[in-house]
């Protein structure tokens, strides 16, 4: 299907990007069980129609040509949505989190999507940024962005304790080790009384040039804005950095022999490509950001648990990858946003919710077997290659 | 396109229909008020007993004429996970219509949210979280609870206990924060009235196979097994005790308090022991109401041991939005004063930090497929003998 | 230590690793024919222990009431139910998914056991509830100062190696098994020779699943009580006992399981006053065992095709 010759039009894509912001905002908005089940099956039918339409193709087309400006359009898209929820701290609130789960499942997507080292242990390195704020908040003094880069250091440093096993093994077996590294994770936590057991320590929020983030935004009483503002914010602009990071790395030399130790080791290691090294690097890159989004995560909650870092939870950041398409980063933003904001939306069914995310998930992949936006060719040019 | 624009006509027409529908029906003020607890995840019984109690509540207020407001309880699932208490609290807090709400049975998920309820200033009402923490730990006039904490169980458990005349124990609990608490509470009021542990076990919530500690438990040879941890597994640490062959006394908290508990160990639990705090709820006018009015609701899941909690924070909650009306600050503070008010759960009195000091324990015994407050057991009144004895 | 103990917990280790053994088979059986993670084993494993409990309440409701016929019939109709629903996840939900990525099949089969797992909670009567399972078994026990044997974890374990060996004959004894062996060596030329590879997938799922049915039901009898997420430890631990045990044979799952309650057991016993601590050590060991050995302790004999 995406293989077919589509011819990029930037009407089209700005036109098809408008109407996703206005649909998310009404989404997010949306309260009422009838609303958004039509919403639900409008966007069913609107999505079955534009693949009849070749609309999608045509997207992917229009993005390899305009890439900046379509990467600006997404952003200002962003921009206009929290704007719309500028005082409703819940919207705010769910979208941040979506937008911290989607930095977590870029660097996963740096692990297995590029390089093929499976991480089932998504959660816990997330748990070691959080974690990381927190202490650190507590008996230091140090900036908050300077805590939020050593989550992401502290993440990757405990990470190298399982490079060796992980380079060892393949396929399943390690993917075997992670599991079992996210089970010790949470339970040694538990039981382990230093950070506070299952009760969990509180982290103190993010301060940026002397503006405490859980304040809300007054301006001379006309203006008020919900304080998750500042965090959806932060939030953006971490997910555009870690984006452009990815981006880069994908389309550098890098990229290219992380792509090809996947797709063959024994084929990289006769061309001289240091498997060992590449492997490491991913892991390394993709547990640092899986740590800065815990602790940007941590920072927002202000509070912090084990029973938040289970393997369960590292399946659902597995999820957002698969589901979104293998090494694609649009698709694990878009895959990101689903798994938060949908089980969230469903609460209006109560305990029969996961039921029903269940059963949705399955059909999205019984209908795209290979995720929602699966990763396109090689793009060697970027902006410069014409359909 | 033509059909797209078709399903957004339709859209707004069903909007702009249901709006009219529900502001015709509208004769009394509406107000909003919430319940969260577990909807799934392990300890969804609770969770939805819990919910379905509260909603009881409501429904019984909204049938009576002489309610002043219409209420309707939005109620959200917290998994009993700590970041999607933030986030259901959130959104309960940060709706302006939300006057106020019974929240969380996991200690963990109520400990994260206090903090939002603090700063959205929504006042709430614990109905299950036993840490004391939660109201101890900080100074949030918006929190409030109405069951007692795990410190006034583990007092009266210890004394009695040793009263009866049982010298040594052994400690299983599961390591949430709910088994490690009483772990840490009996120990302490252990200590004081001079009770030997011989061992202490930390076991997973999830755990299947308490084989292995609990041959070390025959070893140990224990006059009591004390548990602390909830239903599930209290079930399967009971039955494998028998296979097993470890002969002493079981002794549970609240968290095994429940029918199901019965019901999955039928003979076996007999003489099992349970402290859970507040008044026996079939003793109290108030109580036999509740259980009345719960079956007759035709619920599909019972209410579990903290139903009447749910039930009574969510009354207590409905009583003073009629008192001050629906204003978030003026609830708050009349629930701040809270003192002597009959409940189906007893007296509620709160203190300077929101707890409810009447602590009132029951001790319940398993007699007959039944839990029977021990005062009115045969056990407690000698036709029978608990274990070791 | 006391030697009635230690036989006590030698045997408790059995019974436990006979369990983890039986859900790693069919792990092992499916990384076989398809090189997949199936997360929703955990869960058909539960399915397999309710559909054992309605058949019992279905036994008792028509009057038969002879243990061993309750008992018989419970195994079949349960082996038989789990091993449709295995070889639907098979039909409907796996192989539709052989041309994405290995691991969204993971993504799938773990929603599948969600909704299973919701299923039993939310429609199953008080689901969600831990349920009593009938003890259909003889109860005596026989005791040599410490240590007891009981009769039924004798027959547990008994029939537990009754149908590893079944299994085991199944596979490399008969034609079918032949079929299976050919499809995991290789499934392009397998199907070349002329065996049909859609089916020999959906068969390897069926008995898969029926065995997790049986590990389900042994649960049931030994611990007299299930509930509706008993599936997903027994799923996560029985795929690590797969995996360290080595995927390249059965035996590498049995050895698996044995040695991951070896460690549970050693571990709740050898740290008495830090028991807590057991499933890190089981899993710290684990992690250093794959550093040791990549592909499991029965390393797989295969050699890498360029």
């Amino acid at each position: 299907m995406s293989n077919k010759i589509a011819s990029p039009s930037l009407p089209i894509s700005l036109a098809v990007i408008a109407l996703g912001t206005a649909f998310a905002i009404l989404f997010l908005g949306a309260e009422n069980e009838y609303l958004i089940g039509s919403l639900l099956v409008f966007v069913t039918l609107a999505v079955v129609a534009s693949s009849k339409f070749n609309i999608l193709n045509r997207m992917y087309a229009t993005f390899a040509v305009h890439e900046v400006l379509m990467q600006a359009a997404i952003v200002v898209a962003t921009l206009l949505l929290v704007a719309w929820f500028y005082d409703d701290h819940f919207s705010l609130l769910m979208i941040t989190a979506a937008m911290v789960y989607a930095i977590a499942a870029i660097g996963l997507n740096i692990q297995f999507g590029y390089a093929g080292v499976l991480n089932f242990a998504g959660a816990a390195f997330l748990g070691i940024g959080c974690y990381t704020s927190a202490v650190l908040g507590q008996y230091t003094n140090l900036p908050s962005m300077l805590i939020l880069c050593l989550g992401g250091l502290v993440a990757a440093v405990i990470g190298t304790i399982l490079i060796l096993p992980v380079l060892r093994t393949s396929g399943h077996y390690a993917a075997l080790v992670t599991i079992a590294f996210s089970i010790l994770f949470k339970t040694f936590l538990e039981v382990n009384d230093v950070l506070g057991g299952p009760q969990g320590l509180n982290v103190k929020p993010t301060v940026l040039f002397g503006w405490n983030f859980n304040t809300n935004i007054e301006i001379r009483d006309e203006f008020e804005a919900s304080f998750y503002l500042c965090y959806a914010l932060l939030a953006l602009f971490l997910l555009a950095l870690a984006f452009i990071f990815t981006r880069r790395l994908e389309r550098s030399w890098i990229g290219l022999s992380m792509d090809s130790i996947r797709l063959d080791e024994t084929a990289s290691a006769c061309y001289g490509l240091n498997i060992a090294l590449w492997k490491s690097v991913a892991f390394t890159f993709g547990n640092f950001l899986i740590g800065v989004a815990g602790a940007m995560y941590g920072q927002m909650l202000g509070y912090v648990a084990p029973s938040n870092f289970t393997f369960g939870d590292s399946l659902i950041l597995v999820s957002i990858v698969l589901l979104g398409g293998i090494g694609n980063p649009w698709g694990v933003i878009t895959a990101a946003s689903i798994v938060i904001l949908l089980p969230e939306k469903f609460q209006i069914i109560q305990e029969y919710r996961f039921l029903l995310y269940g059963i949705v998930v399955i059909f999205i992949l019984l209908y795209r077997p290979k995720g929602l936006l699966p990763r396109q060719l090689r793009n060697y040019l970027p902006g410069g290659m014409k359909a | 396109m033509q059909k797209t624009f078709r399903i957004l006509t339709f859209l707004v027409m069903v909007c702009l229909v249901g709006s009219l529908l529900t502001t015709a029906a509208l004769a009394k003020e509406k107000v909003k008020v919430a319940f969260i607890g577990p909807l799934t995840g392990g300890v969804s019984a609770n969770g939805i007993g819990g919910r379905n109690s509260a909603q009881l509540a409501v429904n019984l207020r909204n049938a009576d004429p002489s309610a002043k407001y219409e209420y309707e309880m939005i109620s959200l699932d917290d998994e009993c996970k700590p970041n999607i208490g933030v986030q259901v609290a959130t959104k309960a807090a940060a709706d302006k219509h939300v006057i106020a709400a019974a929240t969380h049975y996991c200690s963990a998920v109520a400990m994260g949210a206090v903090g939002t309820y603090n700063k959205f200033g929504l006042p709430v009402i614990v109905w299950g979280a036993v840490l004391p923490d939660v109201t101890y730990g900080n100074d949030y006039k918006e929190v409030h609870r109405v069951n007692g904490t795990m410190i006034n169980q583990n007092q009266v458990a210890a004394k009695f206990m040793r009263d009866m005349g049982y010298k040594t124990w052994v400690i299983i609990h599961d390591t949430t924060d709910y088994g490690k608490g009483h772990n840490t509470y009996f120990t302490k009021e252990l200590e004081k009235v001079g009770g030997k542990i011989l061992g202490r076990f930390g076991v997973t919530a999830d755990q299947q196979d308490f084989t292995a500690e609990l041959t070390k438990v025959k070893q140990l040879n224990p006059d009591v097994v004390y548990f602390g941890g909830l239903t599930n597994i209290g079930v399967r640490i009971r039955l494998q005790m028998e296979k097993l062959g470890v002969d002493a006394q079981f002794q549970g908290t609240s968290g095994i308090k429940s029918d199901a508990f019965l019901n999955t160990l039928g003979p076996l639990s007999e003489g099992a022991l349970s402290f859970q705090e507040g008044a026996p709820i079939d003793k109290l006018p108030g109580g036999k109401y509740f259980t009345e009015q719960y079956d007759k609701a035709g619920f599909e899941r019972g209410h579990e041991a903290y139903g009447p909690f749910a039930f009574a924070a969510m009354n207590l909650i409905l009583d003073t939005i009629e008192d001050v009306g629906p204003n978030r600050k003026k609830v708050r503070k009349s629930l701040n004063k809270v003192n002597g008010y009959e409940s189906i759960v007893g007296e509620i009195s709160f203190d300077d930090h929101g707890q409810n000091k009447v602590a009132a324990i029951t001790k319940y015994v398993g007699q007959d497929g039944k839990w029977v407050v021990w005062e009115d057991s045969e056990y407690g009144n000698g036709k029978r003998k608990l274990k070791k004895l | 230590m006391d030697i009635g103990f230690l036989g006590q917990y030698v045997v408790n280790g059995l019974m436990l690793g006979m369990m983890y053994s039986l859900v790693a088979v069919g792990f092992t059986l499916f990384f076989g024919v398809l090189d997949i993670i199936k997360f929703s084993h955990g869960d058909v494993l539960m399915v397999g222990a309710f559909a054992g409990l309605t058949t019992f309440f279905g036994l008792e409701a028509i009057g038969i009431e002879s243990a061993w016929i309750q008992l018989v019939t419970i195994v079949v109709v349960s082996c038989v139910l789990t091993g449709i629903l295995g070889s639907m996840i098979g039909k409907y939900l796996v192989l539709p998914l052989k041309s994405a990525p290995a691991l969204n099949t993971l993504l799938i089969t773990l929603m599948a056991g969600t909704v299973l797992r919701e299923c039993i909670r939310l429609f199953f009567p008080d689901g969600s509830n831990p349920k009593p399972f009938p003890s259909l078994l003889p109860s005596e026990s026989y005791s040599w100062g410490n240590f007891t044997l009981r009769l039924d974890s004798l027959m547990l374990l008994i029939f537990g190696t009754l149908v590893i060996v079944a299994i085991s004959l199944l596979i490399n004894k008969t034609k079918l098994g032949l079929a299976i062996r050919a499809v995991a060596q290789d499934g392009e030329t397998a199907k070349i020779m002329g065996i049909n590879f859609t089916l020999v997938v959906i068969v390897t799922f069926a008995i898969g699943s029926g065995v997790a049915a049986i590990a389900g039901i042994m649960n049931g009898l030994y611990y007299n009580e299930i509930n509706f997420d008993m599936g997903l430890l027994l799923g996560v631990i029985g795929f690590s006992a797969a995996i360290v045990g080595g995927l390249g044979n059965i035996y590498g799952a049995i050895l698996g399981g044995f040695l991951f309650a070896g460690l549970q057991t050693f571990g709740a016993v050898a740290l008495p006053f830090a028991s807590a601590y057991k499933d890190v050590f089981a899993f710290a060991v684990i992690i250093m065992i794959m550093a040791w050995r990549p592909t499991g302790l029965i390393a797989e004999r295969t050699s890498e095709r360029v």
